[in-house]
């Protein structure tokens, strides 16, 4: 950029520098060549009042030694008429009638068309034609060029480097600034500032980004901390709540008094799993989540998890399928047994009553990794990234499914604190969510 | 002007005349003098010379036109013509002319005869001879523009 826009000024300045140096040469040469025509005007005023063509002749022929330059010369009378003439030897002759009808210098191809008024006591009695060869305009405009290109290559070669040693200062920063900015976006860490040490526009940039940066930050931290407080609020009422209903429940026997209790605690259990939900998330802000691990089978959680999602999803089919080996590991049970439910009940919830959710597990010597097979809408190629963060909601499904968009979010919190890896896949129906847990040595934490 | 007639031939010989006062130089003009061209006898230029001195000045007088039709007549003048179909000898006039006088003739060889300048045809053309001498013992100055265009004979 810098350099294109050094060499556009250059040749803007070369091509000015050119023009008027042409033109100070042609206006010297227009000069130059009027007053030679004036002087021969001055001489031949006897000739034409004593009608001598001979003698004026004689006059124009001297400009072969005078002025070897002039390709012709011509006295017209004042009637317009040729009087007398010169034409260079071996000059090709110019254009007649221009001489004729001369008004001011002209300049035509590489010559010069210059007259001058012959007069006698304030009495026009002639004119003067001269027309001469500018050889060296040619080879002025050439020598010019060349100089200029020279310059301009020269030019072109010193911003170049210019620019080469001034990139590092502002290219690099800038580049730097984009990828920061860029690790931002998809880590959702706020508050590391960026570094720069210069003293122009991109360190205020970077400034402001960074102020920027810290405000966002300070505002995520006042937002986690409303919700780690409200859902603590929350809860304390919450779980009050479920008590006398679990008790109204064990009381109740009537009909339809007992289904009315059945379904506020229904809802109650819903209204608990998420508050439990956003306290996690606030856990995992503040990093207060703490791992509890032990050694257990991980096909038996599978199939209890299973069993329970079963329970409450009667309506889909939901099946183990693989070789049911024992997979011991060292994990911490509760949280897993929660990524379970969550990435089941999702699986049940995204897809139409009747379809089937597989389950499979398989251990490939480092690590062990369970997949869920689910039949439902799928997820976009696009969002197979973004649907592990905070408050994340597929577009297409926001509107008719409840949720906070909370659960891959704590579930993908989990499994990373288990150096373990969780991801999504595009099946050409539905989608498939996997999470590997390392196992033996590759599980030493 | 090439191959001209007679009358045009006249015309520019007149022209001729009036040009010449561009490149003579008489240093007894008086300003309250008017400049007088002597003919003599009649001739066939009268009529355009005429037509000159009405319109034209020599430094800056009136061109007063008078005949003499023999040398006895002749009076005070700046130039004297002599024309071609004048029947005396030019020497009879030029002896007559005096200083301060320019005499032009228009006969064969009179530049040899006492006349400061005379016509002669070159190739048809109009052309003519200068006796630079001649000029001098008149006391006239002849410029170079004049000189360079003339015949000069001694």
């Amino acid at each position: 950029m810098q350099v294109f826009t050094s060499v556009i000024v250059l040749a803007i300045f070369f091509m000015a520098y050119i023009f008027t140096d042409i033109r100070d040469y042609k206006e010297r040469k227009v000069k130059s060549v009027t007053s030679l025509a004036h002087v021969i005007g001055i001489n031949s005023v006897s000739t034409i009042l004593f009608e001598d063509n001979e003698a004026a002749k004689d006059i124009l022929a001297g400009l072969k030694n005078v002025a070897p330059e002039i390709v012709r010369a011509d006295i017209l009378d004042k009637h317009n008429n040729f009087f007398a003439g010169y034409l260079r030897p071996g000059a090709a002759n110019p254009d007649t009638l221009l001489i004729k009808y001369l008004k001011e210098p002209v300049f035509k191809d590489t010559l010069l068309f210059v007259g001058d008024n012959i007069m006698n006591n304030d009495e026009l009695i002639g004119r003067v034609s001269l027309v001469v060869e500018l050889s060296e305009l040619s080879a002025l405009k050439k020598s010019k060029s060349e100089m200029a290109a020279i310059l301009l290559i020269a030019a072109l070669c010193i911003s170049f480097l210019i620019a080469l040693a001034v990139q590092p200062y502002i290219s690099k920063r800038l580049l730097y600034l984009v990828n920061a900015i860029k690790r931002v976006g998809q880590t959702g860490n706020y508050d590391i500032p960026i570094i720069d040490n210069g003293k122009d526009e991109i360190s205020v940039l970077v400034r402001t980004f960074n102020n920027l940066m810290k405000e966002v930050n300070e505002s995520q931290q006042r937002k986690d901390e409303f919700i780690g407080i409200a859902s603590h609020e929350l809860k304390t009422p919450l779980t009050s709540i479920k008590g006398y209903l679990d008790l109204l429940n064990v009381m109740e026997d009537k009909e339809p008094n007992k289904q009315c209790v059945q379904k506020a605690l229904e809802s109650t259990h819903k209204l608990e799993k998420l508050i439990k939900d956003l306290l996690d998330v606030s856990k995992i802000q503040s990093g207060q989540l703490q791992l509890n691990i032990s050694r257990f089978n991980m096909v038996e959680l599978l199939d209890e998890t299973i069993a329970a999602i079963q329970m409450v999803a009667r309506t889909h089919s939901i099946t183990r399928e693989d070789d049911h080996e024992d997979q011991m590991i060292s994990a911490d049970k509760e949280k897993i047994e929660q990524v379970l439910i969550n990435l089941l009940s999702n699986a049940v919830k995204y897809s139409a009553p009747e379809s089937k959710v597989i389950v499979s597990s398989k251990n490939n010597g480092t690590e062990l990794v369970i997949k869920i097979r689910d039949y439902g809408i799928g997820v976009p190629e696009d969002e197979l990234n973004q649907i592990f963060g905070r408050f994340y909601r597929t577009k297409n499904s926001s509107v008719h499914i409840s949720g906070l968009g909370l659960g891959l979010y704590i579930c993908r919190d989990i499994i990373l604190r288990h150096k373990g890896r969780i991801w999504a896949e595009k099946e050409t129906k539905g989608s498939s969510f996997y999470f590997a847990l390392p196992v033996g040595v590759y599980a030493e934490m | 002007m090439w191959g001209q007639t007679a009358n045009q031939e006249a015309s520019l010989k007149a022209v001729f005349i009036y040009n010449f006062t561009k490149y003579i130089e008489w240093d007894n003009l008086n300003a309250e003098d008017n400049f007088i061209i002597g003919i003599m006898g009649s001739s066939a230029l009268d009529a355009t010379i005429e037509a000159i001195a009405k319109k034209n000045f020599v430094k800056n007088k009136r061109i007063i036109l008078r005949h003499f039709n023999s040398p006895e007549e002749i009076s005070t003048c700046h130039i004297l013509f002599i024309p071609r179909d004048y029947p005396g000898p030019v020497r009879s006039v030029t002896e007559r002319a005096g200083k301060k006088v320019l005499v032009i003739a228009d006969k064969v060889n009179a530049a040899r005869q006492g006349a400061a300048i005379n016509f002669v045809l070159v190739n048809d053309k109009l052309k003519f001879e200068i006796n630079a001498e001649t000029l001098y013992t008149a006391g006239l100055k002849a410029s170079s523009q004049l000189l360079k265009l003339a015949i000069i004979v001694d």
